[in-house]
């Protein structure tokens, strides 16, 4: 009796207590579950652009990066891989995001940076965090220069590198200039490296304007343009507004007469144009139609044109070098720790290629050929704007020269 | 390559100036028939309508489906579907804000804008698309020193008949009559037996229509994509503050003055050619805080 008295509260409160811890450790469980079964899939973080004006650039980027995991049989070390995409609205945004996937999804490297400015911002992240970061798209010169680290990893060429890969080109035109380029970095960029480029050769700027970011009337601009007469307009305005920009040069009666050149554009910008308005000199990594491409760079156009129903543009191209790139360094370094895949990146080479892609040791800029195209006189397919004029350099020897000096570009990587 | 025409080496800087100005007027009459819109909406429904700027991109985008399909005389549909979709949106959407707080007609729609921004980006892709004057308003024409493109003088001439259209209809209409008269006491119209709803929804269906009339216009000079609404929404909203909300002569020599002032700009301080619409709109609310022709509301007071 004092028996039941005493046991049936106890029971009832040992079992209360019981059922308490239980439920505690059954909440707890699942964590230790989903650290262990995040050991078996390997996530690579993406932060590109989802929407807004880049949203084209961000799919395609995304769409190459998806090719290089299904040509890898979506495996890494031997485990799963899979790809973790987040949103870059700006670069605060974009922060914030890469810092999600890195505390809540426990990637083990990121590819991103749809443009300049968020790829700075994600780049501060990956020294912070000490986590491998390949950037897929961003020109910027600081990236591999001034704000350079240890654990940021540039794909795109510099915006000084592409400039001199096209000046010689426009200097056949003629030697004089006039400057129309967008007012921030990457404008200003163009018309520093052009000007120096232009001195250098003897020639001269018969004007320069710099146009506000967004501008969507460009027909007083393009006056000016006709009444100073150069021989060739650096139109350094990106995507967007080039678009904006050639459809009234054309309206003007331009197109044609003076050409335009600009050091970096993307397919999908000279898509918007329309034939009827396209025209000018360019510069791009990658042309799906381009005859000394390899085997694996055809295999990629034909496993991207599988899988989308769209031709490869260079944007996709962007993604696949860079998603080929981090997964060979993860492969080689044969570990998921960040130092060792950094360690490991500095040395990976892509041999099936034109010329061997590599990440130069003392900035991680990717080198690799770059091509000066022209718009076709006659368009005839919509998805075919380009003739290639110029692929540079001819061998692997002339990267270094191309890509430039290392007292030049300025970048201390520092250590692990 | 050839050379560029003689004809060009005699210009002066008064020249290009008048050409610049010429030019800028086509993209003044844009954003005029923008800014109408937006004042209409205002004016007879008391709506800040944020979404705007995606009607404008909505009627650029039917322009370009339209020319495809059946050639250039079809975009003259385009803003009638603009329309169409302006008065669903009212009946299912709008309508609903009338008498509230100014503040839930900002969210709903600038919530809208976003939508319709996406949807047009699901219907027809992300990218921009190509499309071009139509070619027999090809190249320019020359009136003296002046040197004008031939589209952007169509421009112009279809905007002013759009306008003194419109100024008929309002004027000389029954429903015009209505709408001026539902604007200013809605109580009395309702009194009268007029079912002011449907009027309203018809002023919700013009006020968009213009908008769609301005994509239309503005399609083949600028790059159509879904990001286009960004570069329409600010001038307009500009436009009408210089104006005054609600003033259909205020929105008109706004929306050419901050034409003409981008355009001229350009050619003294190019930095600032977007800017300058900003630092215009500063200095006349410093002198007339209701805008140039601003009126007094008195619901809103």
């Amino acid at each position: 009796m004092s028996d039941e008295t005493v046991s049936s509260p106890s029971i009832t409160g040992s079992t209360r207590r019981g059922i308490l811890a239980g439920a505690a450790l059954a909440a707890a469980l699942p964590s230790f579950g989903r650290n262990a079964s995040a050991q078996s899939v390997l996530k690579i973080g993406v932060s590109l652009p989802k929407q807004g004006p880049q949203t084209e650039q961000g799919n395609f980027i995304a769409g190459g990066i998806q090719v290089a995991l299904d040509q890898a049989g979506g495996k890494l070390l031997g485990q799963p891989c899979q790809t973790i995409w987040y949103d870059e609205p700006n670069a605060q945004g974009a922060q914030q995001n890469m810092q999600k996937l890195i505390d809540e999804e426990k990637v083990i490297g990121v590819i991103g940076g749809g443009n300049s400015a968020t790829a700075l911002a994600l780049s501060a992240v990956a020294k912070r965090a000490r986590i491998p970061l390949v950037i897929a798209n961003a020109a910027a010169r600081e990236l591999t220069g001034k704000s350079c680290n240890r654990y940021s990893f540039s794909c795109q060429t510099p915006v000084p590198v592409t400039c001199r890969a096209m000046a010689p080109y426009l200097l056949q035109r003629g030697k004089k200039w006039y400057f129309l380029t967008a007012n921030y970095a990457f404008g200003q960029d163009i018309a520093n490296s052009f000007r120096e480029l232009l001195k250098a050769a003897g020639g001269t700027e018969v004007g320069s304007d710099q146009t506000p970011l967004g501008t969507t009337d460009y027909s007083s601009f393009v006056l000016k343009i006709r009444q100073a007469k150069p021989d060739v307009v650096i139109a350094g305005v990106p995507g967007d507004d080039l678009s904006n920009f050639l459809k009234q040069y054309a309206e003007i009666g331009l197109k044609g007469r003076i050409p335009v050149a600009c050091p970096i554009i993307g397919d999908s910008d000279i898509e918007a144009v329309g034939a009827a308005a396209a025209t000018g000199i360019y510069g791009k990594p990658w042309d799906r139609q381009d005859p000394t491409n390899s085997a694996k760079e055809k295999e990629f156009a034909t496993a991207f044109q599988a899988r989308y129903g769209k031709p490869a543009n260079d944007k996709a191209f962007l993604g696949w070098i860079s998603m080929t790139m981090l997964l060979g360094g993860i492969e080689a370094a044969k570990s998921t720790e960040p130092a060792k895949i950094v360690t490991a990146l500095e040395s990976f080479q892509v041999r099936d290629m034109a010329i061997p892609a590599r990440f130069r040791t003392w900035d991680h800029q990717l080198l690799h050929r770059w091509l000066v195209v022209g718009v076709k006189d006659k368009v005839t397919d919509p998805r075919d704007f380009f003739d290639i004029l110029e692929s540079v350099p001819k061998t692997a020897d002339g990267l270094d020269a191309l890509y430039g000096a290392q007292a030049d570009i300025g970048c201390t990587l520092g250590d692990l | 390559m050839r050379r560029v025409p003689d004809q060009i080496e005699s210009e002066t800087m008064l020249d290009l100036l008048l050409s610049q100005l010429a030019n800028g007027l086509a993209l003044g009459f844009i954003y005029v028939l923008i800014a109408l819109g937006l004042s209409i909406i205002f004016g007879l429904l008391g709506i800040v309508n944020f979404a705007h700027g995606a009607f404008f991109t909505l009627g650029a985008y039917l322009a370009l489906t339209l020319e495809r399909a059946y050639g250039w005389p079809a975009v003259i549909l385009a803003p009638l579907g603009v329309a169409a979709v302006g008065m669903l949106v009212e009946v299912v959407l709008i309508r609903r804000l009338y008498g509230k707080d100014p503040l839930f007609s900002l969210i709903m729609t600038f919530a809208l804008a976003l939508l319709m921004e996406a949807l047009i980006r699901r219907i027809w892709g992300s990218a921009g698309q190509p499309f071009s004057p139509p070619d027999f308003l090809k190249g320019f024409v020359e009136y003296g020193p002046i040197l004008l493109t031939r589209y952007r003088l169509a421009v112009i001439a279809a905007t002013c008949g759009l306008l003194l259209l419109l100024w008929a209809f309002l004027q000389f209409t029954p429903y015009g009559r209505i709408l001026r008269a539902g604007s200013r006491d809605p109580g009395m119209v309702g009194l009268l037996g007029i079912n002011l709803r449907r009027v309203l929804t018809g002023a919700f269906g013009l006020g968009t229509g213009l908008a769609g009339a301005a994509g239309l216009m503005a399609a083949p000079l600028w790059s159509v994509a879904p990001s286009m609404s960004h570069a329409a929404i600010m001038p307009a909203f500009v436009t009408v503050t210089i104006g005054g909300l609600g003033s259909y002569l205020g929105a008109i020599v706004a929306g050419l003055a901050v034409g003409i002032t981008t355009a001229l700009t350009v050619q003294f301080w190019p930095e600032g050619s977007a800017s300058a619409m900003y630092i215009l709109m500063a200095v006349v609310l410093l002198v007339r805080p209701r805008g140039l022709l601003g009126e007094r509301w008195e619901r809103f007071e």
